[in-house]
């Protein structure tokens, strides 16, 4: 995922997951990316690379933060997916979900190997 | 138009609601846990052709998931365990949520390196364990369902795949369905199973209820043949010495309808013997009080003051009486006067109705005068309202009424026929002393109507006084009486001891036949006299008295034999059973080696006593003695004497047969005899004459004593016993001191100790300890 400061300074971080929201949104977790949260509540645009093994495809989407979801559905299942594996892994207490941040899609483009390889 | 992609997906539809209706009405019709948990899995091998998935149970802790049923896994997984809250499964029990994943492996791979990373930078304490959970370690996708019933949670139904994204939505609405379905029939399985083992449960506490009432029921029963007896024997007590025409008699009675409903304590005064009870018992059946008469001999109350509150308790709402109160200890004495005079002072002050328990108390001692340095406070307070029994000698002119009485009384209750008594007699009667008072005329007419042979009674000379004497000895009172004899208290002369004396009544005129009897009565008795086991009854004196009668003196014991133990208070348990047994066996065993059969055990010739600290110490009783003239009796004999009242049923079949050689083992034999009946209550055979009886001993097999008991028994004494009860003596133990060790190697749910026997004799019977040491 990578993002921008307001004076331009861009950040890249790895994320684990992209949750489907809707034909239109994505969420992505909120967990303990301090850096690229304080990029995008300054500069909402963000630009994701997504590798799907099973398809063998990775996708490029350039995204718009719209708002911050601390309860509901969608916070829900990803609490419980973030929960389980936190627990099996000994990661209760730091994997902990925060918010979970939703984002428009402006654009989506199949490629055929991510930008930086 | 292609419709076939469309046709294909409808008829997987409808496989797929067929294998739907199929698992709902499969999973309906059991209510096995196994087969609910095999039909729901088997379902999703038909639904998904996949072979992983789980059915885990929350334990009762509520905070752990056992796994009670698996497919798929290399290693059965059966019986794996995850908490709640960790992993996919934990989580969705906490949450009660369904949870759906689709790349487990990738965001556990994102977990560790980001593990890796806080390592690196030195954040190793931030960090837990990783703790592995039932399931594929490679699995991609997962579906997890809770398995909740009204609002709890009973599981959760889980499915894997090491493929990521293998499930789509409508996967996990199949899985939904199915979960409901196990969710809904394991609740079942288990609401059955709970009400099965609550129908068990309810049906074993009945049949326990139904054996505890039959045997409190039994208890009771026997309570009250007992109570009933104590209140026949406690009325004959009442009627006697309130009869006759004498001024005496008449200011009794009036005293008597004059006490009765009055509240203050009263003391009877008068010599020993005189009627004291009789008159305290006249005053309390007078009273109207619907509570107990209760009967305290101060004298044996030394050390139990404890008990003598408890008395008073017992006597709520009726009447103690204190005989002998003269012999109360001073302490007890100081207690009970203040509790009278407080029972008075606010019964004057109206402020109780009537006092609870009515205080009458007995006194021989002579209170017209005072003992030097003045009465004691209690008596002081008793003395206020006294009355004097007079001695017979008073009221001589009451004698031809009381003899009367207690002519018909012991009479009827020896089942004798007795008109009148002769007037020689009755002039001898009336022109005694009767230094023993009424109990003394008492103690004389029972002897005279136990040996009185016609409907006219004769009372000897000899029989007053000095005749009640046999040998050295002075004979108190009769303490029992037999188809052979009668058995006395007897003091000796001079010195204090109290004895036993059996008398034994013969029908043998003077002459040769009756000379050799004596003879052979003398050498048993010295045999007897030669045996040094301290569990037989030890001989003192033998002979042959004016009248005729043979006699033994024994050594008194208090207690009681185990036919009274057994008919007062039930079946004893095994363990006690054992241990009396044990001690007739070294009783017997000395005899036995001395070439002497007892002949005749039975439960009333073992005597349970107290020695000092030791309790339940056992005495075999009526040792050898004229046992050979009785056995030599004819059957006509035997049942005119009363013999086949009790005895038959402890006979061994060589006896019963008339064999020539009869040696220890019939003793053994009778010896289990008698703990059969210890045991159960019952003798080893039912039967209605005496002939039935004997002829069981011989060809019958007895039922063994556990089916005759609520008790438990051993089964290694049962063995014990039902070898000592074989016809043939070669089958029995060979001795008295082998069935002891066998009784020895006895294992017991209890030890029989001194302590417990102790605590039966003080909850039992603490009026046959006070006077034994």
């Amino acid at each position: 995922m990578v993002t921008c400061s307001a004076d331009g300074k861009p950040n890249t971080t790895v994320i684990s997951q992209v949750y489907y929201v809707d034909e239109t949104h994505v969420a992505l977790s909120f967990q303990f990316f301090s850096k690229t949260i304080r990029n995008v509540r300054e500069n909402p645009r963000a630009f994701v690379c997504v590798f799907d093994i099973a398809g063998q495809a990775h996708w490029a989407l350039q995204l718009q933060f719209e708002r911050s979801e601390t309860t509901g559905p969608v916070f829900d299942a990803m609490d419980m997916q973030i929960e389980a594996i936190a627990s099996m892994t000994g990661m209760s207490g730091i994997f902990k979900l925060r918010a979970a941040d939703i984002y428009r899609v402006l654009s989506v483009e199949r490629v055929q190997h991510p930008p930086w390889t | 138009m292609d419709v076939s992609p469309n046709i294909t997906e409808l008829e997987r539809k409808i496989a797929e609601v067929r294998i739907l209706q199929r698992v709902s009405a499969d999973i309906n019709s059991t209510l096995d846990l196994d087969e609910i948990c095999d039909i729901a899995l088997r379902t999703m091998d038909e639904l998904f052709a996949f072979h992983h998935a789980n059915i885990l149970i929350l334990e009762p802790d509520n905070t752990t998931l056992r796994v009670i049923a698996s497919r798929g896994y290399e290693n059965q997984a059966v019986g794996g365990r995850v908490a709640v809250g960790t992993g996919v499964i934990g989580v969705v029990a906490q949450k009660r949520r369904m949870m759906h994943v689709s790349n487990l492996g990738q965001q556990r791979a994102y977990a560790a390196a980001q593990r890796r990373e806080m390592e690196k930078s030195g954040r190793q304490a931030q960090l837990g364990d990783t703790i592995p959970v039932p399931g594929l370690p490679n699995a991609e996708s997962q579906i997890a369902i809770p398995l909740i019933i009204r609002d709890d949670l009973i599981g959760v139904f889980s499915i894997e795949s090491p493929v990521p994204r293998s499930f789509g939505d409508h996967d996990r609405d199949l899985v939904t369905i199915v979960a409901n379905q196990i969710a809904s029939a394991i609740h079942n399985a288990r609401l059955y199973e709970e009400r099965r083992v609550a129908a068990a449960a309810l049906q074993e506490a009945n049949a326990s209820l139904e054996a505890r009432v039959a045997e409190r029921t039994a208890a009771l029963e026997r309570e009250l043949r007992v109570a009933q007896a104590l209140l026949k024997e406690a009325r004959s007590r009442v009627e006697g010495p309130l009869l006759g025409d004498s001024a005496v008699a008449s200011g009794l009675r009036e005293t008597v309808a004059r006490q009765a409903r009055a509240v203050a304590p009263l003391l009877l005064t008068g010599p020993a013997g005189s009627g004291k009870e009789a008159v305290a018992r006249a005053v309390h059946d007078a009273s109207g009080r619907s509570g107990a008469f209760i009967f305290v001999s101060c004298a044996e109350l030394n050390t139990h003051e404890s008990l003598f509150a408890n008395r008073f308790e017992l006597a709520s709402g009726g009447t103690v009486f204190l005989d002998g109160v003269h012999d109360l200890p001073p302490e007890v004495q100081r207690v009970l006067h203040v509790t009278l005079e407080e029972g008075q002072r606010r019964f004057l002050r109206g402020e109780s109705s009537v006092p609870d328990v009515r205080v009458l108390a007995s006194t021989t001692h002579d209170l017209r005068e005072p003992p030097p340095g003045g009465f004691l406070p209690l008596f002081q307070l008793l003395a206020a309202n006294r009355v004097m029994v007079a001695p017979l000698i008073d009221r001589r002119e009451d004698i031809p009424a009381l003899v009367d009485h207690f002519v018909r009384q012991h009479a009827r209750r020896l089942g004798k026929v007795i008109d009148r008594v002769s007037p020689d007699s009755m002039r001898r009667l009336e022109a005694y002393t009767w230094p023993g008072n009424i109990r003394e005329l008492k103690t004389v007419l029972e002897r005279a109507v136990l040996v009185c042979k016609s409907t006219v009674l004769e009372v000897e000379g000899e029989q007053l006084n000095e005749a009640l004497a046999v040998g050295s000895y002075r004979l108190v009172s009769p303490l029992g009486s037999g188809g052979m004899g009668e058995i006395w208290l007897a003091t000796h002369r001079f010195l204090v001891r109290p004895a036993a004396v059996k008398l034994i009544r013969h029908d043998v005129a003077p002459g040769a036949a009756r000379e050799q009897l004596v003879r052979r009565f003398e050498r048993e008795a010295h045999v007897t006299a030669g045996l040094r086991s301290p569990h037989t009854v030890q001989l003192y004196d033998f002979g042959v008295n004016d009248t005729g009668s043979f006699y033994y003196v024994m050594e008194y014991l208090d207690g009681l034999d185990l036919h009274r133990l057994v008919t007062r208070f039930g079946p004893q348990a095994a363990e006690r059973v054992i241990t009396l047994m044990r001690q007739a066996c070294r009783s017997l065993a000395e005899a036995h080696e001395r070439g002497l059969v007892h002949r005749d055990i039975k439960p009333a010739n073992l005597f349970v006593t107290r020695l000092g600290t030791e309790f339940d110490y056992l005495k075999v009783l009526d040792f050898g003695v004229v046992k050979e003239q009785q056995s030599s009796q004819d059957a006509t004999m035997l049942s005119n004497q009363g013999m086949v009242q009790g005895t038959p049923a402890f006979m061994p079949p060589e006896i019963v047969m008339g064999e020539a050689r009869i040696d220890g083992r019939a003793d053994l034999y009778s010896l289990a005899c008698a703990a059969y009946w210890a045991l159960t209550a019952h003798t080893i055979f039912d039967a209605t004459t005496p002939a039935q009886m004997l002829l069981q001993h011989v060809q019958a097999r007895p039922i063994p004593p556990s089916k005759r008991s609520e008790l438990s028994i051993p089964r290694q004494l049962e063995t014990i016993l039902m070898t000592c009860l074989e016809k043939d003596p070669a089958n029995r133990p060979a001795s008295a001191l082998q069935l002891d060790q066998q009784l020895a190697q006895v294992r017991c749910e209890a030890a029989w100790t001194n302590e417990r026997a102790r605590e039966w004799w003080e909850t039992h019977a603490p009026e046959l300890l006070a006077g034994s040491s």
